[in-house]
């Protein structure tokens, strides 16, 4: 998710410096990560710093109309409901990821036993949302056909053009390049969930030309190390 | 193909087939498939719902969510998107995950957490229709499962309190339908002129808010201000809904009834009228041309007898 943030900022020209802290959700004003701290002003998630931005005067979707623009939020939404929800589902409800991966990293900034009550109440809130939602009795192959199916739509959608709107980049694609990169970097048990995404070869054309366009042309390491880190310490 | 389906799902009012989202999806889905579905709406026998209505059984088979039962109904080649693009394929998944993040939640909240809907509409619907004593729990359960769902999805931090959620959903959903209103634009269906998947749930999720009275009706008011999602409701209930369900009417087709009734009758009684004063024309005294001056002449009594030979 780091990603989506990064991605988005550098497309709107906007100089970042990413800092990983062990109590990054207690800072954030609405407990989720990331978020940036600009002068006085703290501010997280997707939607509200997108609009904070827009009200400094930078946007990417000025350009598209009212049509265009229905259409961006409706696939933001396709891939904060599919994508989002089975990378959680992935982390917190898969046993054997859970304990191999989820939980050591989840834990590791605190001494035992604080790292098992919050990984494991952790785990607890999800599965609840997991249960609400009805995703509860989908077992693993029925989430990775639900995030085959949402690569295809998006896969689709892209067709051959560079971005999602045709010329420019908007929100939409920093969104979903976040997602895709992460699932595609991240090591887990299996492959299973990075053989999905890179059965669709536009998609990670798309993500490796805005990795190259944007994140590349800064300082590569810093940049991109810090990205890694963050991702492995602060989990969502 | 030949295997009979039978549809379980909760019954209509307001001149909808049924008052149920999911369940509105899935009838109008079969509609413009052409699906041949037997449907059973709940009503108060000891049948008691099972699991998540709506359910499909086809021979030994059992599907519960609207996706799955679409996904049925399409392998049965009953494929109301036959025609779309792979493109709008995609586009149908984005916009019901749209409607399923920003629409749901406020739909739920009016239907089962404002406390006046509930108390005064929902509770006693459902409980009607379902027997004794499940009416007295199911209800509530339907109420809880919903609040959860709504906390769990939206009631994250900075929202804590639920009035805060719930503006923010109000929003939320307010801004689901200004952007549908902009896609629909002035077509009939969202895509081309057949109506696909999309259109189903859109049917489904907007239907009972535009028809069914509560006393709290903000997402009502706000729906009715777009003239475009009115009249693609009102066109699909005319258009495919206006055979009954189960043989039980809705009140929309009564009042049509009730209505050509009344016109029918009005014009009888105007042709009645209209052929007795032709009969009193011809059986009044036979009056040769020079009419005019006897008229002049006896004007009182000539105007008066057919007025008393009309009067009752």
């Amino acid at each position: 998710a780091t990603l989506c943030f990064q991605a988005f900022l550098q497309m709107c020209n906007l100089p970042i410096r990413v800092i990983c802290r062990a109590n990054a959700e207690y800072m954030s004003p609405s407990g989720k990560l990331p978020f940036i701290h600009v002068g006085n002003q703290v501010v997280s998630e997707l939607g509200p710093i997108v609009q904070f931005v827009k009200a400094k005067g930078h946007s990417l979707s000025d350009g598209l109309d009212e049509v265009q623009k229905a259409e961006m939020k409706a696939y933001m939404e396709l891939v904060n409901n599919m994508l989002l929800t089975a990378e959680l589902y992935l982390q917190w409800c898969d046993d054997v990821t859970v304990e191999e991966i989820t939980h050591p990293r989840y834990g590791s900034p605190y001494p035992w036993p604080l790292n098992r009550i919050l990984s494991y109440q952790k785990q607890w809130e999800v599965k609840r949302k997991m249960k609400a939602i009805g995703w509860a009795g989908k077992t693993l192959e029925q989430v990775l056909e639900d995030v085959d199916q949402c690569c295809h739509a998006l896969s689709q959608r892209l067709g051959t053009q560079p971005y999602f709107f045709n010329k420019q980049p908007t929100e939409l694609d920093a969104l979903v390049f976040g997602h895709l990169f992460t699932i595609l970097t991240t090591q887990l048990i299996t492959d299973e969930l990075s053989e999905k995404v890179k059965n669709y070869s536009n998609l990670t054309a798309f993500c490796r030309r805005i990795e190259q366009q944007y994140f590349e042309g800064h300082e590569k390491e810093s940049s991109t190390i810090a990205a890694r880190s963050a991702k492995k310490s602060l989990l969502r | 193909m030949a295997a009979p389906m039978e549809l379980s799902c909760w019954g209509g009012d307001w001149g909808l087939p049924s008052l149920h989202p999911e369940s509105l999806t899935v009838m109008a889905y079969a509609k413009f498939a052409g699906a041949p579905l037997i449907v059973n709406t709940i009503n108060n026998s000891w049948r008691a719902p099972k699991g998540d209505i709506p359910v499909l059984v086809s021979k030994d088979t059992v599907i519960s969510q609207p996706a799955k039962i679409l996904n049925f109904l399409r392998k049965q080649k009953y494929n109301a998107d036959y025609e779309l693009s792979a493109k709008q394929g995609a586009d149908t998944l984005a916009y019901i995950a749209l409607l399923e993040e920003k629409l749901l939640p406020a739909l739920l909240h009016t239907f089962w957490i404002e406390a006046e809907n509930y108390c005064s509409v929902t509770k006693p619907w459902f409980a009607s229709r379902i027997a004794f004593p499940l009416s007295l729990y199911l209800p509530g359960k339907m109420s809880r499962e919903a609040l959860n769902r709504i906390l769990l999805t939206k009631g994250g931090p900075p929202l804590y309190t639920l009035t805060e959620v719930e503006a923010q959903i109000y929003r939320d959903a307010k801004e689901c339908l200004n952007l549908l209103s902009k896609r629909l634009g002035t077509s009939q269906f969202f895509f081309r002129d057949t109506p696909t998947t999309l259109d189903a749930f859109v049917f489904g999720f907007l239907a009972p808010i535009y028809k069914v009275c509560f006393p709290r009706i903000q997402l009502q008011e706000h729906l009715k201000q777009l003239p475009n999602l009115c009249r693609f409701c009102d066109d699909i209930l005319t258009c495919y809904f206006r055979l009954t369900v189960s043989g039980h009417s809705p009140a929309g087709q009564d009042t049509a009834d009730a209505n050509l009734q009344k016109l029918t009758q009005l014009v009888n009684k105007e042709s009645n009228l209209i052929e007795k004063m032709d009969d009193n024309l011809r059986r009044s005294p036979q009056h040769p041309p020079r009419k005019l001056t006897t008229l002049k002449l006896a004007a009182g009594g000539e105007e008066s007898s057919p007025m008393s030979r009309l009067s009752p």
